[in-house]
């Protein structure tokens, strides 16, 4: 009965929340797929966009001053594509540097987490210094006005822009994994790096893009992030650990099972909150997470990079 | 953590290092120009020498500590009042009467309780501190109290407000605050919102900290008597997503929501009750009464309400207190925020006390001069209890207007009224 009560306004803003964690979750399942690594500084990439994205709107917005129509379309996709290539240049960066070094070198595979973890630390600490350990608030890009009403639930340009751009954003990733060279090229080393490389495959390459298009998403995830909530140099860490539990939630690995894991753990946060306190938030995620793992160790779709999930 | 500041440590020693050698490489390259920068560096030491003496004679030097968060999400609380209290020693020495001079050490605790003890420990293992302001946050006071109770140090807080901090059963001799409890705070938000803004039921949330928990249980309390319906909730802090949150107030029917917590988290509270359709009146207590809620909040924040023990300085028309307001954003280039003026009213609590002291001060006379301290202040008459309570208790309501932080007038006059 509490359930069903307020279901709509419970659920609406479930799904926007889950499409943010289904793009950062896209972030951990690709770099996991080519290299079998959890990425943990992929929080921090999404951190990046955030910032990116911020400094972008803050020269932009005259303070005080909520822009409309046109120019509201104008800054909020410079904002999302400024976060999306800040997000693509630190996840490059962080290849290059963090990772490439240790693939050389044939690391063992803790060393590669334990790596993962550290360019985490350094990075939000770094941001932290340079950028202050204040929560900083996104100026208002547009009026956040009421669109539709659902059974009662209203829906607000916000939701629909953040919605609206991640669903697009996962479509394009989907025709690229499935129907480019270069996606061919990821499901190839996903599958067998060795036989892609005998094959002409250039694997480093192929790591680089694979970082690069999870830092896009991650880092425009980052931005849309900033402008529902805040921005702040510790606000990777909280999503970006739901995420790859939306991650695992869906089967790690599996583009289609990160985006389905993303959404039905935003979706389910929300809800649970209708019936119990709100301190359960962020144990409600991990409980879903370990009951669906019981049933179904391998995730929702299993799995599986390769074969085109 | 401790591990990770020792390397910080190492890495700054090794920059030293290199830093001297590459002084060296110059002093063969220039011997020349490295004994002029000598000589101008013995210059600047030389310089620094009569300024700690204060002018004539061998005065001794003092410190006041400062305890409170100077970094991390509620920095600005704690830099409100490390500032005031810089100003209050800065006039007390500019004044040139004190038989010696002071300094003010601060300890960086970022409002943690975690880091409270340590923080604390600072302070005392620096034996020339002779009273504490501080500490600003209720979870970290209640972490240090049995450290600084110990060392027989005075911790006079200008803003830690939760209840049980004074019990007596705590063993906390040597704290004192000069701001009200939440029980009172509590208590008048209570009949704020029943008595002057009618509400007939009330939604409450909390953060799950000391503060907040201790806080909303008050006006519970005190709501339940009133006769008004309560509705709670807790949202821990640090929480990234408020709209579950906030639909529950809305689907609530309430006709108030009461925020207790800081304005880190109050902010982000107050965007995604924005986003919903809520039309009851939105408060919170002195934690979020702060400019920066505003400016986290944009214009979320518009129209919310904040009860607070504290006087803003802003509002105020009392000439010594416009005074301080000059002064204040004169020395610390920023205007006077939440308990700045208490701060300045401790510091100067703690320089009253140890002025007939003399050059004998200790830290056992200040907290024995603090008991009978009797002392005009900025914000109020300052008079401890023996539970180290200040004696006047007035609570202010303040709200959000066109991006300020306005005044709205003294609890009993508003219901009054």
């Amino acid at each position: 009965m509490c359930l069903s009560q307020h279901f709509w306004q419970f659920l609406i803003p479930g799904i926007t929340l889950g499409c943010l964690y289904a793009l950062i979750a896209i972030g951990y399942t690709l770099v996991y797929g080519v290299l079998q690594l959890i990425n943990f500084a992929h929080s921090e990439v999404f951190m990046t966009g955030g910032f990116a994205g911020l400094f972008l709107v803050q020269a932009l917005v005259t303070t005080g001053v909520t822009p409309h129509g046109t120019e509201s379309v104008l800054y909020v996709v410079l904002g999302i594509c400024c976060g999306a290539i800040f997000g693509g240049i630190v996840a490059f960066l962080l290849e290059r540097v963090a990772y490439r070094p240790l693939r050389r070198r044939n690391a063992p595979r803790l060393i590669y987490l334990i790596t993962a973890i550290g360019a985490s630390l350094f990075l939000f600490n770094l941001a932290g210094k340079l950028f202050g350990r204040d929560k900083v608030n996104v100026p208002e890009l547009y009026t956040n006005g009421v669109v539709f009403t659902v059974f009662g639930a209203q829906v607000r340009v916000q939701q629909i822009i953040i919605v609206c751009t991640a669903l697009g954003m996962m479509l394009m990733l989907d025709a690229v994994v499935n129907r480019t060279k270069l996606g061919a090229g990821i499901r190839a080393v996903a599958q067998d790096s060795q036989t892609a490389s005998l094959m002409g495959v250039n694997i480093n390459r192929v790591i680089s893009q694979t970082f690069v298009i999870g830092g896009l998403l991650g880092g425009a995830a980052g931005f849309l992030f900033g402008t529902y909530l805040n921005v702040h140099y510790q606000m990777g860490f909280l999503p970006g650990i739901k995420a790859f539990a939306a991650a695992v939630l869906g089967g790690i690995g599996n583009i289609r099972g990160a985006m389905i894991g993303g959404l039905l753990l935003g979706i389910v946060e929300s809800l649970s909150q209708s019936c119990m306190s709100s301190q359960w938030i962020d144990v409600v995620a991990f409980v879903v997470l370990i009951l669906v793992l019981m049933f179904r160790p391998t995730g929702i779709l299993g799995q599986r990079l390769g074969r085109a999930a | 953590m401790v591990q990770h500041e020792q390397k910080g440590r190492g890495l700054a020693l090794t920059l030293q290092w290199k830093r001297c050698v590459v002084h060296k490489k110059t002093v063969l390259a220039a011997a020349p120009v490295m004994i002029g920068a000598l000589a101008l560096s013995s210059c600047s030491s030389s310089k620094s020498k009569p300024a700690s003496a204060g002018g004539g004679g061998n005065k001794p030097s003092y410190t006041i500590g400062f305890q409170g968060p100077l970094t991390g999400p509620n920095a600005q609380l704690g830099i409100n009042i490390d500032n005031a209290v810089k100003l209050a020693v800065a006039q007390a020495n500019a004044k040139g009467d004190l038989p010696f001079t002071l300094k003010v050490a601060e300890a960086d605790d970022q409002g943690d309780p975690a880091k409270g003890p340590t923080a604390a420990q600072q302070l005392i293992g620096n034996s020339n501190v002779m009273g504490v302001v501080g500490p600003t946050f209720s979870g970290a006071t209640k972490a240090a109290q049995p450290l600084f109770t110990q060392a027989n140090l005075a911790s006079v807080s200008a803003s830690a407000t939760n209840s049980s901090l004074t019990d007596p059963a705590n063993g906390f001799k040597t704290f004192f605050r000069i701001v009200p409890p939440d029980s009172t705070q509590g208590t008048a938000a209570a009949d704020y919102m029943a008595k002057a803004l009618k509400a007939k039921s009330v939604y409450l949330i909390d953060d799950k900290s000391d503060y907040g928990v201790g806080l909303c249980g008050n006006i519970k309390t005190q709501l339940t008597a009133d006769g008004v319906n309560v509705v709670s909730d807790s949202v821990a802090a640090g929480t990234n997503d408020y709209s579950a949150a906030a639909t529950k107030v809305a689907n609530s029917g309430t006709q108030a929501m009461y925020y207790c917590g800081y304005y880190a988290d109050a902010a982000p509270l107050a965007k995604a009750l924005k986003n919903t359709p809520y039309t009851g009146k939105t408060l919170s207590g002195d934690g979020s009464n702060d400019p920066k809620f505003i400016s986290l909040a944009g214009s979320a924040g518009e129209g919310w309400q904040f009860t607070c023990p504290c006087l803003s300085a802003a509002a105020s028309t009392d000439p010594t207190t416009q005074q301080f307001v000059k002064d204040y954003t004169a020395s610390a280039n920023q205007p006077p925020g939440t308990y700045s003026p208490e701060g300045f009213d401790v510091a100067n609590t703690l320089i009253t006390v140890m002025k007939p002291l003399g050059t004998n001060v200790t830290r056992g006379a200040v907290v024995t001069g603090l008991r009978s301290v009797d002392f005009k202040g900025l914000t109020k008459q300052i008079k401890f209890q023996p539970n180290g309570e200040v004696t006047e208790k007035s609570i202010f309501v303040y709200q959000v207007k066109n991006g300020q932080i306005t005044e709205v007038g003294t609890v009993d006059k508003l219901i009054a009224s």
